[in-house]
């Protein structure tokens, strides 16, 4: 498998061009340090014949300074180069990071319920890692070795032009060979790396669930997967290794042809007295020389290998495109409740198994709709295809007598709300999990938004009011403390159209309480759909439907249902149960 | 509530190790020496392959310039360089075969023990940080460790290399090879004081990194609110944020490193410098031939890598340390050796027997009994004080109260998920002494509020390694009420739920961590409120399939009226303490906290029936 060189330039040119003065700095000091490395070994000839001819010490101890003064220039040169290289990359990489976080983050449902994140943070993180190099050193290694090596070159020819021409034709067999290596061990890396993030997905969903792992006595068994897992990483690791050897090994075979040539050629034209001792001297030094080109070459073109896997990873991502397409605006009006109907809509996650069957009803504006269903019967499904996280295979949804389709997601998404029944949360601050994360909105307004839901009650149970840290997976709020902070993210973005999927029961009364008040408010002068778990809810609802099977087993005026003594909403009414349908 | 109080300690930026770094090193070396010495004998081979082409070369010159009698051809000379090539892949390919192979196992090592550690602590859901976060530590962290053993044989190797070369400097010119020995002292001083900086600037950088990790877990694990949200572009902002940070300190790390590996070869040029001056009044002098010349700058290029080497490892020490600590933090309630604890890592492909223990040592339940069980959560009032309360076989206990009353954490602190601060607890007059091991199959299983599946298969997620057959999942299944949820299924239980169960729902998330209960058939079932996502209908039809169970002796938690009334005690929480226990009708007439949590239900009700 062979990545051709537009993809890497495409992303080196992407992320490179920004920072182009910077690039151009460090060009300049990667090349200038490598210029000093082909004079040094000019210096020392200069120094052997001096020494052998019996110059005088004066001038060869300015020999020996003139060294060491390159020797200190070099490394000052090349610890700018690795800070400046550094710099290059890291804002190359973060960007790459950025990007890929941003395609990911757009992609549909569909594609996020396959993965775990630990995966993302193995394709994002660990991918991004592997570009470093890529970005601050390797094309500048390549350009500056090539250089390198061309500079010797010339310096070959000057002493001889039969050495020349050897070392040249040397050169070019060298790298050419190095050049039909390169593919081998792609493949095998990827899927080593692949290995690696599948171990690394495993990880991270047991890290979230040890406590379901201890209770059900299952330690052993998880502890027998990482097993299995190492066991397909140490394979594919092996191969991988084995496979890059191939490269060093073509590169020191054909180093030692170009000792050989030296050797044979350099004793020659000594004993023809053409050189002297001094010159003989540094075309051995040359020779070693030379070997440092082609190893750095033959690094970066292991480098480019492994990134040759990971391009090649990165790319199947990138061309992952979401299913769902923007469309080119409805213009909905702002602060007045929308309208949504359903028309005979159907839906299947997986192609035989529907979810909704044609399916239509209709929320006139400021109405509110109840509803009801077993588990699995597709509410939360509802609320996902209005949102265009998922995509219906037919029928239509309108949301003022517009499809939604003709809308853009972001203007979608802002005239509509959806607040789920557990609220994620972000390890960062109470006010970036409202905001979540918009810097643009001050706090007044959003104590301002708390006060108007009447929670200033809640609000002041935390310690440090907008500044209080949250933890993840929801352990340091409860479930019906997630849904008020939930209500005010949503009440900052005046929707036209509120889903709401209710928390359920857990509630005590006092915070029960104080989700009916906030609830009052949120609805106000918006259309609604609730996702009921109680009566008490319910009984804000015009209209009642009841989902069956994905599709209406019961649907009508709340009032009227419930005055129909052979509805199933009566009966459910009737057995004097406290909840509902979840 | 509990809060966090502080992200990441800084406090821990002290020096004290909790196990010094080399004995960790140390252990790991012993756990697969013969690997160990094998890769050691490679880099032998390979170091005495290396010496090869400065002693040819140094030949070479000296035929040439007579300084010594022409023994060998000048293809002779050639054949010996590509001997000495040979020497060296085969030397590689050595290295390569046991790199790798020490790097897994210990890798399997180290992180087999840190999951098993994670997994046995107290408390085993609380993480320090987020789970993205630890992976970090499973990754970079466990890396470092096996990478600085190898290197043990890099320096052990090169050792080697330099004490040949000195040997033969020293043999050709002894005042010239003393000089080169001059800046080994430089770089260990210079090492030295650098020491202490270069911790705290990687455990900066790491810590940076983890946060950057931990961000793209969370992100991705909240990734349906952030679209529901709109917030894909302030969120990628954040991350900007979040990743410019991660450069500045990244950026400083590597600055300082660079600065000190540039220190390092610069006392060597300069050495090589007054080597030079040296040199050249010798070869003058003619008892230096341009031969002898050249061995020595090959040997220089040698002797420079290996103190460069040497400073670089006197770092990654210190570094090695910051990775140990932050592993041990993950494992609470372990000994650091923990980390190192010998084990069979299973890579030939032999996977260990999963095994449940069938019986209880303290015979099948007959009572469990709690006696004044406390715990307090850290830095808070919060908690449960002085609770006791008695559960005979066969009966239905439902533990009530309102939210922050202390239920779900009595649970957690019975099932040793907390620590209890005070309190016994007796499985038929037998003290429970670690109630985290002793509460599992075939003891208890339990349910919690919002279950974890995990992305294998139904199967899979039921049984979790259970030696049952289909029909005792079948039966597990209905009893959890999951028999036509089953049907709808495309692949029945072979279907994939997805990372976490995603591709189930809630209710159906819930039913089968119940069924991953029930397939255990423990003594005690524990459940922590259903009714978030179990409709009324369907619990009640779970209750009446639980009490079908022979003896199932059952501790819920629950504010539903179908579990109160059904319970043969309840157990009412208030702030922290038990407020009473009894049977329904009785608390309804003495307890008022119950009186309270019933009407207040029962009010809303009949407000939605008046309308």
């Amino acid at each position: 498998m062979n990545i051709s060189l537009r993809q890497y330039y495409d992303i080196l040119a992407r992320y490179l061009r920004p920072q182009k003065l910077r690039f151009a700095l460090l060009s300049l000091l990667v090349f200038t340090s490598i210029g000093m490395q082909v004079i040094n070994p000019q210096v020392m000839r200069q120094f052997i014949d001096d020494a052998t001819h019996g110059k005088s010490l004066h001038i060869l101890l300015m020999s020996a300074l003139l060294f060491v003064g390159i020797a200190i220039c070099q490394q000052i040169l090349s610890v700018s180069a690795a800070y400046v290289g550094e710099y290059v990359a890291w804002i190359a990489t973060n960007g790459l990071r950025e990007d890929l976080a941003k395609h990911c983050l757009y992609l549909d449902m569909q594609f996020h319920h396959e993965k775990s994140p630990g995966e993302f943070i193995e394709r994002i993180e660990g991918d991004s890692l592997e570009f470093s190099n890529f970005f601050s050193q390797m094309v500048l290694r390549v350009a500056g070795n090539i250089l390198l090596l061309t500079g010797i070159l010339i310096a070959m020819f000057r002493v001889d032009m039969k050495l020349g021409a050897f070392f040249t034709v040397f050169a070019i067999i060298t790298l050419l060979g190095l050049n039909m290596v390169r593919g081998i061990a792609i493949p095998f890396q990827k899927a080593h790396r692949d290995a690696a993030t599948d171990f690394f997905g495993f990880l991270e969903e047991r890290l979230s669930g040890t406590e379901d792992i201890r209770s059900s006595g299952a330690v052993g068994f998880v502890l027998r997967r990482l097993f299995e897992l190492m066991t397909k990483i140490y394979r594919l690791w092996r191969k991988s290794a084995l496979t890059q050897i191939y490269v060093r090994m073509t590169a020191g075979l054909l180093l030692m042809c170009g000792i050989g040539v030296a050797f044979v050629l350099g004793s020659q034209l000594f004993h023809d007295k053409i050189i002297t001792i001094g010159v003989m001297y540094m075309i051995i030094h040359y020779t070693g020389l030379i070997s440092q080109p082609i190893r750095e070459l033959t690094q970066q073109v292991e480098s480019l290998q492994n990134i040759g896997a990971t391009v090649e990873r990165m790319g199947e991502l990138l061309r992952q495109n979401s299913t769902i397409s923007e469309g080119e605006g409805a213009n909905w009006p702002v602060g007045i409740p929308l309208e949504i109907e359903f028309k005979d809509i159907s839906f299947a996650y997986h192609e035989d198994k529907p979810v909704l069957k044609n399916l239509s009803f209709k929320v006139e504006p400021g109405k509110i709709l109840g509803l009801l269903g077993r588990t699995g019967s597709g509410k939360t499904t509802i609320a996902r295809l209005i949102f265009r996280l998922y995509e219906a295979q037919s029928g239509d949804i309108l949301l003022n007598g517009d499809s939604i389709k003709r809308a853009t997601l972001d203007e979608l998404r802002h005239r509509v709300a959806f607040v789920t029944q557990d609220v994620q949360l972000f390890q960062a601050s109470v006010r970036d999990n409202i905001t979540f994360f918009n810097k643009d909105i001050p706090d007044e307004t959003i104590i301002e938004v708390i006060n108007k839901l009447e929670l200033a009650d809640w609000f002041e149970s935390l310690p440090e009011g907008l500044n209080t840290r949250l933890q993840t997976g929801g352990r340091s709020l409860s479930a019906g403390e997630a849904q008020l902070l939930a209500f005010t993210r949503v009440f900052l973005r005046n929707p036209g159209l509120v889903i709401l999927d209710e928390a359920s029961s857990r509630l005590d009364p006092a915070t029960e309480q104080m989700v009916e008040r906030a609830i009052n408010h949120l609805l106000e002068n918006r259309t609604a759909i609730i996702v009921a778990h109680r009566l008490g809810t319910l009984k804000r609802a015009d209209d009642v439907l009841v989902l069956e099977h994905g599709g209406i087993g019961e649907y009508g005026n709340r009032l009227e249902l419930l005055a129909d003594e052979n509805s199933h909403f009566y009966t459910l009414h009737q057995t004097g149960l406290e909840e509902v349908m979840v | 509530m509990t809060y966090q109080d502080e992200i990441m300690p800084d406090s821990e930026f002290s020096n004290k190790r909790s196990i010094p770094t080399w004995k960790i090193i140390w252990r790991l070396i012993c756990f697969k020496p013969w690997i160990f010495i094998s890769n050691l004998l490679a880099m032998f081979l390979l170091m005495g392959a290396w010496q090869i082409p400065g002693l040819v070369i140094r030949q070479f010159f000296n035929q040439l310039t007579s300084s010594a009698p022409a023994e060998f051809g000048v293809w002779t000379l050639v054949a010996f360089m590509f001997a000495s090539e040979l020497t060296v892949i085969s030397g590689v390919f050595w290295l390569t075969l046991t790199n790798v192979p020490f790097f897994v196992h210990s890798l399997t090592l180290l992180r087999h023990n840190l999951l098993r550690h994670i997994l046995r602590r107290p408390g085993a859901s609380s993480l320090p940080d987020s789970p993205g976060e630890a992976v970090s530590r499973f990754r970079n962290d466990a890396l470092e460790m096996p990478l600085f053993a190898l290197w043990m044989n890099d320096l052990l190797g090169s050792i080697a290399f330099c004490t040949v070369a000195l040997v033969v400097m020293s043999r050709i010119n002894a005042k010239i090879t003393i000089m080169a020995v001059l800046p080994f002292i430089i770089v260990g001083i210079v090492a030295n004081f650098a020491m202490k900086k270069i911790e705290m600037y990687r455990r900066a950088s790491r810590k940076a990194s983890g946060i950057v990790s931990g961000f793209i877990g969370e992100l991705f694990g909240a990734v349906q609110a952030v679209k529901a949200a709109t917030a894909e572009k302030e969120v990628i902002t954040h991350f900007h944020n979040l990743n410019e940070e991660r450069r500045v300190i990244s950026l400083k790390d590597r600055l300082f490193n660079e600065i000190l590996r540039s220190i390092f070869m610069n006392a060597t040029n300069l050495g090589t410098g007054i080597i030079l001056i040296l040199a050249g009044q010798a070869m003058r002098e003619k008892t230096f031939s341009v031969g002898d010349f050249s061995l020595f700058v090959f040997y220089l290029g040698f002797i420079s890598e290996l103190t460069a080497f040497v400073g670089l490892l006197i770092a990654r020490y210190q570094q090695i340390g910051v990775s140990a600590d932050r592993m041990h933090r993950l494992m609470e309630g372990s000994t650091p050796e923990a980390l190192v604890e010998f084990i069979d890592t299973h890579l030939d492909g032999s996977l260990p027997e999963v095994t449940y223990s069938k019986e209880s040592e303290f015979g099948p339940l007959q009572e469990l009994r709690a006696e004044g069980l406390s715990y307090t959560f850290p830095n808070s009032e919060n908690g449960i004080r002085d609770v006791s309360f008695t559960i005979p076989r066969g009966s239905f206990t439902v533990i009530t109260g309102r939210n922050g009353s202390g239920k779900t954490t009595l649970l957690r602190v019975m099932l040793g998920l907390l620590s209890k601060d005070e309190g016994k607890i007796f499985w038929n007059s037998n003290e429970v002494e670690n109630p985290g091991e002793f509460f599992v199959p075939p003891h208890s299983a339990y349910t919690a509020q919002v279950p974890r599946l995990f992305s294998d298969t139904l199967r899979d997620n039921i049984l979790m390694g259970m030696d049952k057959n289909d029909d005792d999942i079948y039966a597990a299944m209905f009893t959890a009420v999951l028999e036509e949820d089953l049907s709808q299924l495309d692949e029945g239980l072979e279907t994939r739920v997805g990372p976490k169960g995603v591709k189930l729902s809630g209710g159906q998330m819930q039913r089968t961590a119940a069924a991953r209960m029930f397939v255990r058939d423990p003594e005690l079932l524990v459940f922590d409120d259903l009714s978030s996502a179990l409709d009324v209908e369907t619990e009640k039809k779970l209750w009446e399939r639980v009490f079908q169970r022979e003896g199932a002796t059952c501790l819920v938690v629950s504010h539903r009226k179908a579990a109160l009334r059904s319970a043969d005690q309840i157990i009412v929480m208030q702030d922290g303490r038990v407020d009473a226990i009894g049977k329904l009708a009785d608390l309804l007439e003495t307890n008022d906290e119950l009186n309270r949590l019933w009407h207040g239900v029962v009010e809303k009700e009949e407000g939605a029936e008046e309308e």
